[in-house]
């Protein structure tokens, strides 16, 4: 296994303070939160596993004991849309979610575009495909549908909650806003022109 | 439609711009020593961003050289490397296309720009497509989707960008590692999702004059230009959550010297330029601009 100093970032001689904060910070990185819409959420979570076992190691080594670290973030919260609370159902959707859960976006496709009853399920799953190939708008549309359908499945509203409201809870390094409205005058600065890069006397200017 | 991707240079150490300013001079170099002076003109941010994306990381080795903008001076630049050469390859093959694209869209007299641009660009396009001929088709077929969707005027926002994006995501085809091709092809597909409907964005008043297509415009029926408060809100969302997407891969590989000019972009300078846009207060740096600022200082 890999030095889980090094798999934090953080030298030998932090404090257990410092570990904790720069483990907070990786996991809040690599929180499947941020990444439940991306295709690469396997290598998250894989990365999300090399940080726990590091910390995990760390607070063995330090404290001399078998416990595992106070505050730790759990592994379960992953599993995407295929494998959670989903239970009972039209087999086919089952597939589908599971084809989603694979990465197989194809299959997931193919299944959908074979099924002909166009309920909830299927414009939110429709929904999921969509978000999973980065057609966000489309995928909202779906989500629209599939909660218009089922107005009380929990699921579907969720689904659409983030597509509307946007990222506004990820990840950012130092906590700043996430947003291209909330770039407000006084959060970023006005439009800058970077520069004229080989023009000599004018390395950066703005001219907002 | 390239020339919208930046760093937040507010939240930028000098060195970090510094950086990037050496790899802008070494890819206009590397377009020159591989495709002669005229293959510079090309040269702009996002094409310095494919550079970046697909070097591997570390610092590399500096030269100085003087050049037609700093003709006294020595300014700083990186060595060409194998991932600079790819990133010149691409860079000509899609300069190449766009223009041939432009000549296309307009009538003779407007498109002479476009069509002296692409003679002079005719040879350099022809030993690049020799070097990268997957790349090469790949913007070949996605163009022709995106121009079929023109034809038709396709209402879909995301499908006309997907095509775009796609053709960006082609520039990782040559890429080994198989986990570093899929994070840097979402990223690129990002990327490209990205540029192409804030293009749009910057485009709605124009094509509402003129006519042209702008799936952005019918997405949200915007018939004069002009953003409503509900689809502005609807399609800053829309771009935040690419640009999430960017930054979710971008995490997941390790950029090293690259980092902090990377960072700022995804979690800062695309904001920046998305606002902007929507403001109607966006302006590509241009020599003018340049010029009256020198002269107001």
């Amino acid at each position: 296994m890999n030095d889980p100093y090094e798999v934090l970032g953080v030298p030998r001689t932090a404090t257990d303070e410092e570990i904790k904060k720069a483990y907070r910070n990786l996991a809040r990185k690599y929180h499947p939160d941020n990444y439940h819409d991306s295709p690469l959420a396997d290598l998250a979570q894989e990365k999300m596993k090399d940080i726990n076992a590091a910390y995990e190691q760390i607070t063995k080594e330090r404290s001399g004991r078998g416990d595992s670290p106070a505050g730790g973030y759990r592994q379960n919260a992953y599993g995407g849309y295929g494998g959670q609370s989903y239970s009972g159902g039209d087999s086919v959707f089952q597939q589908v979610r599971y084809a989603i859960q694979l990465g197989d976006l194809g299959r997931a496709e193919a299944l959908l575009t074979n099924y002909s009853n166009h309920n909830a399920e299927w414009n939110f799953l429709k929904g999921v495909v969509c978000a999973r190939r980065g057609w966000m708008d489309e995928a909202k549309r779906y989500y629209e549908t599939a909660c218009q359908m089922d107005p009380g499945n929990l699921e579907y509203q969720r689904a659409l909650d983030y597509m509307e409201n946007g990222p506004r809870q990820a990840y950012t390094p130092g906590g700043t806003t996430f947003g291209t409205e909330l770039c407000g005058s006084n959060l970023c600065l006005p439009m800058c022109c970077l520069w004229s890069l080989c023009s000599g006397s004018v390395p950066i200017c703005c001219y907002c | 439609m390239f020339g919208y991707v930046r760093p937040s240079i507010r939240d930028l150490p000098e060195e970090e711009l510094d950086r990037f300013r050496a790899m802008y001079c070494g890819l206009c170099h590397t377009l020159s020593r591989r495709y002669g002076q005229a293959a510079r003109f090309i040269l702009n941010y996002d094409f310095t961003y494919l550079a970046i994306l697909l070097s591997d990381g570390t610092a590399g080795a500096q030269g100085a050289g003087r050049c037609y903008t700093s003709p006294i001076k020595k300014r700083p630049f990186l060595e060409p490397t194998a991932a600079m050469e790819l990133a010149a390859d691409e860079s000509v093959i899609l300069a190449y296309w766009q223009l041939r694209d432009g000549v296309e869209d307009h009538a003779w007299a407007s498109g002479l720009k476009y069509r002296a641009g692409a003679r002079l660009l005719e040879s350099a396009y022809k030993r690049a497509a020799a070097l990268r001929p997957e790349f090469d088709q790949a913007v070949r077929r996605q163009l022709q989707l995106l121009s079929a969707l023109e034809q038709a005027k396709d209402p879909s926002m995301d499908k006309a960008a997907d095509s775009f994006a796609v053709l960006l995501s082609s520039a990782a085809e040559e890429l080994t590692d198989p986990v570093r091709k899929r994070i840097m092809e979402q990223l690129l597909y990002h990327l490209g999702r990205w540029i192409y409907l804030i293009d749009g964005a910057d485009d709605l008043k124009k094509d509402a004059e003129s006519g042209n297509y702008n799936p952005v415009a019918l997405r949200y029926g915007l018939t004069d230009g002009t953003w409503t408060p509900e689809s502005r809100r609807d399609f800053a969302t829309t771009l935040d959550h690419s640009i999430h997407q960017m930054a979710a891969a971008f995490e997941l590989w390790d950029f090293g010297v690259w980092t902090p000019v990377l960072q700022s972009t995804f979690y800062g300078g695309l904001f920046q330029v998305g606002k902007a846009v929507l403001d109607g207060s966006f302006h590509r740096p241009s020599r003018k601009n340049i010029r009256e600022i020198e002269e107001t200082e």
